[in-house]
């Protein structure tokens, strides 16, 4: 039995469990092709979050061996502040293509900000324990993160916006040319999904060339390699750190402003801790420090949750943590099999 | 430390009953987050037993606490099977501890490949897979996300099947004896359950102190600080690791059972979650990294401050809320009254006191309370103190 006939035959059934648009595709489209195309599309749409929000610790890590436990918080202020712009300057009757423009300037924003606020922190903060055993780094970036989380709570409550639930707000700005699906070869996909793989793109293309065409590009790819070589040609390692720290920082805040429009995430303290473990798991099942592995891995862990969810919804397993098992056992088997990841150099970063 | 702990609960109502009240009320933990230092405490230890002896941070550490917890109340509500609704609490504990023991050879034996991070990120991986499934196990209740809690009697610490060696714990359904062996001290429950966990957790320092002590636990240690070296000795490094984080996860285990016997309930979020094991991190980082006592020291002052900044029982919200005039509570602040600014600043926000105070023991007291203490005089506390004390007071 193919894998659209299966669902052709449960669908109907589990008709209370699925949301409309995703019953208007499995319903009308009995062709399997089709439902796996789609399953594909928004498995590559949910993978380009996922790079967005992982490639900010792969960076930090490959050149400095510091996992930044602080990253999910920052992608947390990230989705706010973005939020927050988006909110300030967007009304009611403002255009589709003014809202995005909008939120492109956002986006800039809060990356400035940020790549300025995580070169501080890593300046007066990370500076001074490289010389301790990795575990400090840790360490320290977790409890930074437990002081961004609490303050984020404070200044919610002061400000009457409610820390738990998720903010509505900035949802309800998420401009009408992105609701809804669009008829792509055939295969209805979510435009939200076109528009966050464009952002993915955006952000990998960007990456690639701050990685190859700069020179604290160099000095990542280098260090990771051998960072003591590096240090001995040269390079003022301390100052790339601080770069390299910032930028990545800035990419986690940038991994945020994109899930402020999605439902899945949303804006709320808890992303803190949500997006810090989905980002271990692809920087880790693709190698920690390596682009591509990063890249691959997120297209991997994105079509594992976009397949997952869609045997729940079609309510041919009826098991609702599915998604999230499948992605950490993916982590386990990895580690496995094959420690370093799939792109990953053995030992990397003096581990 | 033991004498503190025992005296602690007296002393507490002692003070409660001078002029120095509000002061007494608002600065010191009251009984009931004493408890919660006694089974945090065991976890934090049982997680400083792995990461601080050998060195292997181990980050799914909390899927060991939510074993021993959702054991001991599914055992209690007669849903495991093999074991009858009746069977002693005390069994039960144990047997929720071995199961936790068995749960840590498994998980060890593929994550000990691994080292450093990638050993951090496994352990926490197969914690987060346990954490899911047991989210959305329909046995357990019949809604697994908030949890399960115990349906019958209170489950009682002690020697099975002998009732005056036995007592009941529970927040609200311990145990009170009155007029404790004719002395006319009246015990409330609450100080029931604080001594009879206690003892418990007592044993348990006991034994993994003695574990620590041992030839074993010196080859730990030499694992920590330089694991070829220690193979290269001759020592199967492999084997030890294995064991010692078996022996963890059964003491762990049996935190979580007794947080489960006291508070009569396990939530997932509360057990299984990657923020439980953040707790006994962050605690053991403060105590005192590699030091077994470490971790309560580590605990109580996290419970002192979430006591202190909680309203629960009368904290520092209360006190400057009842204490300060309302002219100055209503004083503006930014477009924000002095008042509220108390209710969402100070009120229950001891995370944030605690991840600053965290991240400067790890920047500037990377040993902790415990590890500097023993630095700065030369040896255990016990053994040093008296010999400074004697230099000052002669």
């Amino acid at each position: 039995m193919s894998l659209g006939t299966l669902a052709g035959a449960v669908a109907p059934q589990a008709a209370s469990l699925v949301d409309p648009g995703a019953l208007l595709a499995t319903g009308s489209a009995v062709d399997g092709l089709q439902t796996a195309a789609r399953v594909l599309a928004e498995g590559i749409g949910k993978g380009a979050v996922y790079f967005t929000i992982a490639v900010g610790l792969t960076l930090v890590f490959g050149l400095m061996g510091v996992l930044n436990f602080a990253h999910g918080a920052v992608a947390m202020v990230g989705a706010y502040l973005g939020g927050l712009v988006l909110v300030l300057v967007v009304g009611a009757n403002t255009g589709s293509l003014a809202t995005i423009l909008v939120f492109f300037v956002a986006l800039a924003l809060v990356f400035a900000v940020t790549t300025a606020a995580g070169s501080a922190m890593e300046v007066t903060l990370i500076r001074p324990i490289y010389d301790r055993t990795p575990t400090y780094q840790i360490l320290l970036t977790f409890g930074v993160s437990l002081i961004i989380e609490e303050l984020a709570r404070i200044v919610l409550t002061l400000r009457g916006i409610q820390p738990d639930p998720q903010w509505q707000a900035p949802m309800a700005t998420a401009p009408d040319a992105l609701l809804g699906r669009t008829e792509l070869l055939g295969v209805g996909v979510r435009r939200l999904y076109l528009f966050e793989v464009a952002i993915g793109a955006l952000v990998a293309v960007a990456v690639w060339a701050f990685l190859t065409k700069t020179l604290y590009g160099l000095y990542i790819r280098a260090g990771s390699e051998d960072t003591e070589m590096v240090q001995a040609l040269g390079v003022d390692v301390r100052r790339a750190f601080t770069v390299v720290f910032g930028v990545g920082t800035g990419l986690a805040a940038v991994g945020g402003v994109l899930l402020m429009w999605d439902p899945i995430w949303g804006p709320s303290v808890l992303l803190s801790i949500d997006v810090l473990l989905y980002a271990f798991v692809v920087v880790i099942i693709g190698g920690l420090g390596s682009f591509t592995g990063t890249l691959v891995a997120a297209g991997i862990v994105g079509i594992a949750d976009s397949v997952t969810t869609w045997l729940f919804t079609t309510g041919i397993v009826t098991f609702p943590g599915l998604s999230e098992v499948t992605i950490f056992l993916l982590l386990v088997v990895m580690l496995i099999i094959r420690p370093q990841g799939l792109y990953g150099v053995e030992e990397v970063g003096g581990h | 430390m033991i004498v503190g702990f025992l005296l602690y609960p007296l002393v507490y109502e002692a003070l409660l009953a001078t002029p120095v009240e509000p002061l007494a009320e608002a600065f010191l933990p009251a009984v009931t987050f004493m408890i919660v230092v006694l089974y945090m405490g065991l976890f934090a230890m049982s997680f400083d037993f792995i990461s601080g002896y050998t060195g292997y941070l181990s980050f799914g550490h909390a899927a060991f606490f939510g074993t021993g917890g959702y054991f001991v109340v599914l055992a209690a509500n007669g849903q495991i099977p093999g074991i009858p609704g009746g069977t002693p609490f005390m069994f039960t504990l144990l047997l929720g501890a071995v199961l936790a023991a068995l749960l840590a050879l498994v998980i060890g034996s593929v994550s000990f490949r691994l080292t450093g991070v990638y050993f951090a990120m496994i352990t926490l991986g197969f914690a987060q897979v346990i954490y899911e499934l047991i989210r959305s196990w329909g046995y357990v209740s019949t809604n697994p996300t908030e949890g399960a809690t115990v349906s019958g009697d209170a489950l009682a610490v002690g020697v099975p099947y002998v009732d005056a060696l036995s007592l009941d714990v529970g927040r609200l359904t311990g145990e009170s004896v009155e007029n404790l062996l004719g002395l006319g001290i009246d015990l409330s429950a609450t100080v029931v359950s604080y001594y009879a966990l206690g003892i418990v957790v007592v044993i348990c320092y006991f034994a993994m102190q003695r574990i620590v002590h041992s030839p074993f636990g010196r080859v730990m240690i030499a694992i920590r600080e330089n694991e070829e070296r220690a193979r290269a000795v001759g020592y199967a490094t492999y084997r030890f690791k294995l064991a010692a984080f078996a022996i963890s996860g059964f003491f762990g285990a049996i935190a979580g059972g007794i947080f489960a016997a006291y508070s009569r309930s396990v939530a997932p979020d509360g057990t299984f979650y990657f923020l439980v094991t953040a707790d006994a991190l962050i605690t053991t980082i403060v105590g005192g990294f590699g030091t077994l006592a470490g971790p309560v020291y580590g605990t109580l002052f996290n419970q002192g401050l979430e006591d202190v900044l909680s309203t629960e029982s009368g904290g520092i919200a209360t006190l400057l809320r009842e204490g300060l005039p309302a002219s100055v509570l209503e004083a503006d602040l930014f477009g924000v009254s002095l008042e509220l600014f108390v209710n969402t600043a100070v009120d229950g926000r001891a995370p944030l006191y605690l991840g600053i105070v965290f991240v400067l023991f790890v920047l500037y007291v990377p040993n902790g309370i415990l590890g500097t203490l023993r630095d700065r005089l030369g040896g255990t506390v016990g053994k040093r103190l008296p010999d400074h004390l004697r230099r000052y007071f002669r």
